[in-house]
């Protein structure tokens, strides 16, 4: 294959949210240095945004405060976060909401010209277009984008275990692309699919995370050894049933309660003590769940008698969004203001963004890794953070590693090292043809996804899961590294399924550590323990961290307390 | 299949060789058959329903259809992106032929026809917009 080499000063892995805006803001601040952006899709439309937004979920609106912000967001993840993460990204939020504007976001106003709030922390926008807005930035401002590179591993120093830039695949004409980079940025999002989806066949991709998000900027991490929080902090979201639709459209929007199939509000009466209707997040999950448990669902969004100029507004702002829900209504002949609508619960995904899942940074978004930053999904510890408070990491990387570079001398790697990695990126491909029975990335995956559902916590048993079952996720998927060995792949789009596979492997491992880990429930449905069903505040208001030992291969364990950072 | 390209409609973008709707879909899904200057989904049970191909085809020939797992029922959504780029007019058709529209605003950025693999660098850096 073609080799490409790229000397850069940053390298963004990623063109999202978080990268495009580290993009721009390292450009700015130093017009001089040289900025590449490796994007898996093209960017203009990838990643999480691709179908564009309807909301900022995360704003400080008129009459609020940071403090507040940060006071809230605590209680939703149920006590624990990283004030100090979940503080700076809140204290950016305006910084990059207005940058986004000018850039051409339209923001809805009301007549003197003040953002129309939607709920406590929420803007309306019409961001259909979010994503090529946010692309054209980071183009103009001058960044290097590489369209469809699928990343496979970091460059890592092997003495000092610097980070200097990493390695990928052209998904276009197969050529091994090598970015030597004083900094790094990683900024892949989160991880879709690795548990069994919500719908089989033709909607095996509706999910409500990217399905395209698989988690590689956490297993390039982990394969370099960096320390990771939080995984068994799962997001499991209340959807719309079938499109798996976002309900804050519904639910914030236009304030319409959860009620069971006998019209209770069940949120009010049976979890009044934790909020009712705005109880904390995974509390939302968990009491539908609950509903349907004891045989009284479905459950719905009471939307019965709003106006039919709420009606309109709620489709518009779907069509921002998630336009199959408004075709989904016109197909089953739903009137929103007549009928109420169905939710469902979706598998479990590990999302830095909603949840804090990720890489374990210190304030500046610095990984454990010297010369690797972290924004997004991809980064632990700040719940809540949503497309701002990405903006806001994003910002705050590039700021820091744009200070780095320039006391940094680029690594030097060996030719032997450049080689092994071009090897392992295209082994499923080498393999075609060679083995008398070789499995299909599909077929993997549904391995996974089989062993994920069953045993760590998925729908099949209400997310529920104890110390036994864990056990038994872990001896089968321990099993699939070996089994990955015998994956191939016919094409360049098949060579980037067989990497998501063996991305998700690496993920899952760690995940079902984290899980085991955790000796208590803190976050019911997200974290559900059957053998320690309760919070325990004593023991357990602490960070459970992991790092896979690069040398023996072993994930190793620790507890952080909430006021560390590395 | 919740994508499907009308081969009577779908012209190739003429002779291009990474048409609009391949390149903005985020799954790499879409590929363009040369020999009959057409688009097509080549893999459809990985669609997210996420809508960039449909809303960026220039000959409106990409059409939104719900899984029939779903209920489909006929019925159709289809985007028209006006000329100015503005504003998208949605056109909803529900089961039983009942027509609505909705008209949003945005800011859609124009799509060439074509483009080479990779993004050169911008020859002066421009934080304006």
């Amino acid at each position: 294959m073609e080799r490409k080499i790229i000397d850069t000063d940053l390298l963004i892995i990623g063109g999202g949210t978080a990268g495009c805006m580290a993009a721009v803001e390292a450009r700015e601040r130093n017009p001089n240095m040289t900025v590449t952006i490796l994007e898996k899709a093209h960017i203009d439309r990838s990643g999480c945004l691709a179908g564009g937004m309807n909301a900022i979920n995360a704003y400080i609106n008129r009459g609020e405060t940071v403090d507040r912000f940060v006071n809230y967001v605590r209680d939703d993840a149920c006590g624990l976060i990283r004030e100090d993460l979940v503080r700076s990204q809140a204290e950016l939020f305006e910084y990059a909401v207005k940058k986004v504007e000018k850039w051409g976001l339209p923001i809805l106003c009301d007549d003197a010209g003040n953002y129309l709030p939607r709920g406590r922390w929420n803007i309306k926008i019409n961001g259909e277009s979010l994503k090529p807005i946010l692309a054209k930035a980071a183009r103009q401002a001058g960044a290097r984008i590489y369209n469809w590179v699928v990343v496979t591993d970091l460059l890592q120093d092997t003495g000092t275990g610097r980070i200097g830039g990493a390695v990928g695949f052209s998904l276009r004409n197969g050529a091994f692309h090598v970015v030597r980079a004083k900094a790094t940025i990683i900024a892949t999002g989160g991880a879709a699919r690795l548990y069994r989806p919500n719908n089989p066949d033709d909607a095996a991709y509706k999910t409500w995370y990217c399905p395209y998000n698989t988690g590689a900027g956490y297993a390039v991490g982990i394969r370099a050894g960096a320390e990771m929080t939080s995984f068994e902090m799962r997001y499991v979201a209340l959807r719309t049933k079938d499109t798996i639709a976002p309900t804050g459209t519904i639910a914030i929007g236009v304030n319409a309660p959860q009620v069971n199939a006998a019209g209770e509000r069940f949120m009010a009466t049976r979890y009044a003590h934790l909020g009712g209707d705005g109880a904390p997040t995974p509390y939302r999950t968990y009491g539908p769940i609950e509903e349907m448990k004891a045989g009284r669902g479905p459950v719905y969004l009471d939307t019965r008698g709003l106006s039919a100029a709420q009606v309109a507004e709620l489709k518009s702002a779907y069509l921002d969004m998630y336009p199959s829900m408004v075709l989904y209504w016109a197909a089953n002949g739903i009137d929103p203001s007549k009928t109420p609508i169905e939710v469902q619960t979706t598998e479990p995904y590990v999302v830095g963004g909603h949840c804090q899942s990720g890489y374990w940074v210190d304030v500046n978004r610095k990984t454990t890794l010297p010369g690797l930053y972290a924004a997004g999904d991809v980064a632990g510890g700040a719940p809540f953070k949503f497309v701002s408070g990405c903006w806001a990491e994003g910002i705050l990387a590039a700021r820091e590693a744009g200070e780095q570079i320039k006391n940094t001398p680029p690594v030097v790697f060996s030719e032997a090292q450049i080689a092994a990695a071009q090897t392992r990126a295209f082994a499923p491909f080498e393999r075609h043809g060679k083995l008398r029975y070789g499995l299909r990335p599909v077929q993997l995956e549904a391995r996974l996804q089989k062993i994920m559902e069953q045993y760590a916590g998925g729908r099949a048993t209400y997310y529920e899961m104890s110390e036994a079952m864990l056990t038994v996720a872990r001896t089968e998927v321990a099993r699939l590294p070996a089994e990955c060995d015998q994956m191939v792949a016919d094409d360049l789009h098949e060579l980037m399924k067989a990497h998501e596979v063996l991305d998700r492997v690496d993920v899952a491992q760690v995940l079902i550590e984290h899980l085991i880990y955790r000796k208590e429930t803190r976050w019911p449905s997200y974290q559900t323990r059957t053998d320690y069903p309760e919070r325990d505040d004593v023991n357990w208001l602490k960070f459970v961290n992991s790092r896979r030992n690069p040398k023996s291969g072993e994930i190793e364990m620790c507890v952080r307390g909430p006021d560390e950072s590395p | 299949m919740p994508v499907w390209i009308d081969p009577e409609k779908c012209n190739g973008c003429h002779g291009s060789r990474q048409p609009p709707c391949l390149r903005m879909c985020p799954g790499d899904l879409i590929v363009k058959d040369h020999a009959a200057n057409k688009a097509y989904l080549k893999y459809v049970n990985d669609c997210w329903d996420c809508l960039p191909c449909v809303k960026v085809c220039p000959e409106e020939a990409i059409e939104f259809h719900l899984s029939p797992q779903f209920g489909a029922r006929g019925a159709r959504l289809i985007p028209h992106v006006q000329k100015t780029n503005d504003q998208i007019t949605w056109e909803s058709i529900d089961s039983a032929g009942v027509r609505e529209t909705f008209t949003i605003r945005t800011k859609l950025m124009p799509v060439a026809l074509d483009e080479a693999l990779n993004d050169e660098p911008q020859e002066a850096p421009d934080f304006a917009i």
